[in-house]
């Protein structure tokens, strides 16, 4: 069947304005980026030449091992402690068990700005605060897996079904109860899951965390770029290659036994 | 009595959870052990650096967090600007390139998922690598400036859009892919007028949400000499000019937040 003549001629319209919207709005970015579309043409040979170039230096296998050991144990406590303090807000930003409204909104909003600032970032300014090392990296992934997890959480907490819920409201138990007796049995595997997902985003994380001093196997990117040691370099960036692939395979498999 | 009660009011545990209660208290168990072999062998400063560091600092910190550096704000809008054209033109390349490269991980339209697995394999690769690595590598290949950034953007984006768009593919409806064909429709009208119109809603949707990732991104590229206000803002940090730092992070959150408001009224229309 089809559509009216003048619907047909608005949704044509309409679609005209969308397409010379971004088109406009792509325009003017490349020119104010100073970015041409050639540059995705020589970006890209300057990216094979490079690694075509590079030749792998495996004695930095000596130094690497010992800040990459650092890196899983930064991605690690971050996600521990971040998971850690993720349990209560999670409750306190869904509506179905949230104390009342402005607690609700206030958690809410208080996880929104916080997962509006990059991991990086919050490594970057705890640097200096808290000495170099790890843990700026820490308390980074900390912060950012707490905000991250409490709002993927609580989600699931809000789809969760409501019958059970109201059957131990029913019997007059009180919030604390609910949340252990009717939401946890019901988001267990889903919660599990997320965590270790949020553990793939942190190692992820960690491994360039060291960039601003704050601990693992980034510092040595800054040290290879500085010294211009591009065999180095390589087998740095396979070593992240490698770990992360690792990581990311145990991690989907764990998950897809849980769900 | 009271205890009576309280223990009625728990209904028994069924045989299954019973038994996995050990593997349960097992797995805690080790999750701890292991959080304490880390804390025990992490590099961690010693507690008076620490509380010198946090005396030092979270005074001056906190103040200046409500007394931003107002004079900084021109710059920290040109720079953010900057950072949000990056990530227009990093998200567009990254769909674009993400779009053949979808088809080839469909396990429907390859036929199979022994064709799709190269695509999918692709993707995966892509993924792993970390977009600030990316950048680094672009930096020393191409020299440092806002294209190293929106390379690395662009590139990176391929692995998350190609494996969501792929995703979409693998769930489109046979049916109008079956009618085409039965009026004698080719491969090529099967995909212009079952496959395309089917999956674009979702696609842009999708590439809209990676637009908001990719804006936090674009502003720590600049760490590693990407562009974007990544640049002046560890400058900043580093010389501990905290009004400046706080100005500049304000702009950071306000824009994201709005982005992310406007960029998810658009998708709920989209889909």
């Amino acid at each position: 069947m089809a559509l009216p003549e003048a619907n047909r001629t608005a949704q044509r319209f309409r679609m005209l304005a969308t397409v010379a919207i971004f088109v406009a709005l792509l325009w003017v970015s490349a020119w104010q980026t100073e970015f041409a579309f050639e540059d995705l043409w020589t970006g890209a040979n300057d990216f094979f030449a490079f690694f075509l170039n590079l030749a792998p230096d495996w004695r930095a296998l000596d130094e690497i091992w010992a800040p990459l050991v650092e890196t899983l144990q930064i991605a690690y406590l971050g996600t521990v402690f971040g998971t850690l303090l993720a349990a209560p807000l999670i409750f306190l930003a869904s509506f179905n068990t949230a104390p009342n409204a402005p607690v609700m909104w206030t958690a809410r909003g208080i996880l929104t700005l916080i997962r509006s600032i990059p991991d990086l970032l919050y490594a970057a300014i705890l640097a200096p605060i808290l000495a170099i090392g790890p843990l700026p990296g820490v308390v980074a992934l900390t912060i950012f897996t707490m905000a991250v997890l409490a709002k993927l959480a609580s989600e699931t907490v809000e789809a969760v079904d409501p019958g059970p819920l109201e059957a131990l409201r029913a019997t007059g138990a009180g919030r604390n109860r609910v949340i252990v007796y009717a939401v946890l049995p019901q988001i267990g595997a889903t919660m599990t899951s997320y965590v270790l997902y949020v553990f793939e985003i942190n190692v992820r994380a960690s491994t360039v965390l060291g960039f601003v001093g704050a601990g693992g196997v980034g510092q040595l990117l800054n040290v290879y770029m500085s010294r211009f040691d591009y065999g180095g370099l390589a087998v740095l960036i396979i070593v992240i290659f490698a770990v992360v692939l690792l990581i990311d395979a145990a991690s989907v498999y764990l998950r897809s036994r849980l769900l | 009595m009271a205890t009576r009660e309280r223990l009625a009011a728990v209904p028994p545990l069924p045989p299954h959870a019973r038994r996995s209660l050990v593997t349960q208290y097992l797995i805690v168990a080790g999750i701890l052990g292991l959080t304490i072999l880390c804390l025990l062998t992490l590099n961690l400063p010693s507690w008076e650096r620490v509380s010198r560091g946090l005396a030092n600092n979270v005074v001056r910190v906190l103040q200046s967090f409500v007394n931003p550096h107002l004079e900084t704000a021109p710059l920290a809008m040109s720079a953010m600007a900057e950072t949000f054209f990056m990530a227009v033109i990093g998200t567009t390349i990254g769909a674009i390139l993400a779009f053949p490269v979808s088809f080839l991980a469909a396990a429907n339209l390859m036929g199979g998922t022994l064709p799709s697995a190269p695509g999918k394999t692709l993707l995966v690769a892509i993924r792993t690598f970390p977009e600030i690595v990316l950048a680094v590598i672009f930096v020393v290949a191409a020299g440092p400036g806002p294209t190293a950034g929106i390379m690395a953007m662009g590139i990176h984006s391929i692995g998350f859009l190609g494996k969501i768009f792929a995703d979409v593919i693998e769930s489109i409806d046979p049916g109008p892919s079956e009618a085409i064909r039965a009026t004698g429709g080719t491969p090529l009208h099967v995909f212009f007028y079952s496959v395309v119109p089917q999956v674009l809603p979702e696609f842009a949707s999708t590439a809209l949400y990676r637009f908001e990732i990719n804006l936090r991104a674009a502003t720590v590229l600049g760490l590693v000499g990407a562009g974007g206000i990544g640049l002046p803002l560890i400058q900043r940090i580093q010389f501990r000019r905290w009004e400046q730092v706080s100005m500049i992070l304000i702009v950071i959150v306000v824009v994201i937040i709005v982005v992310d408001a406007v960029s998810a009224r658009i998708r709920r229309r989209l889909v």
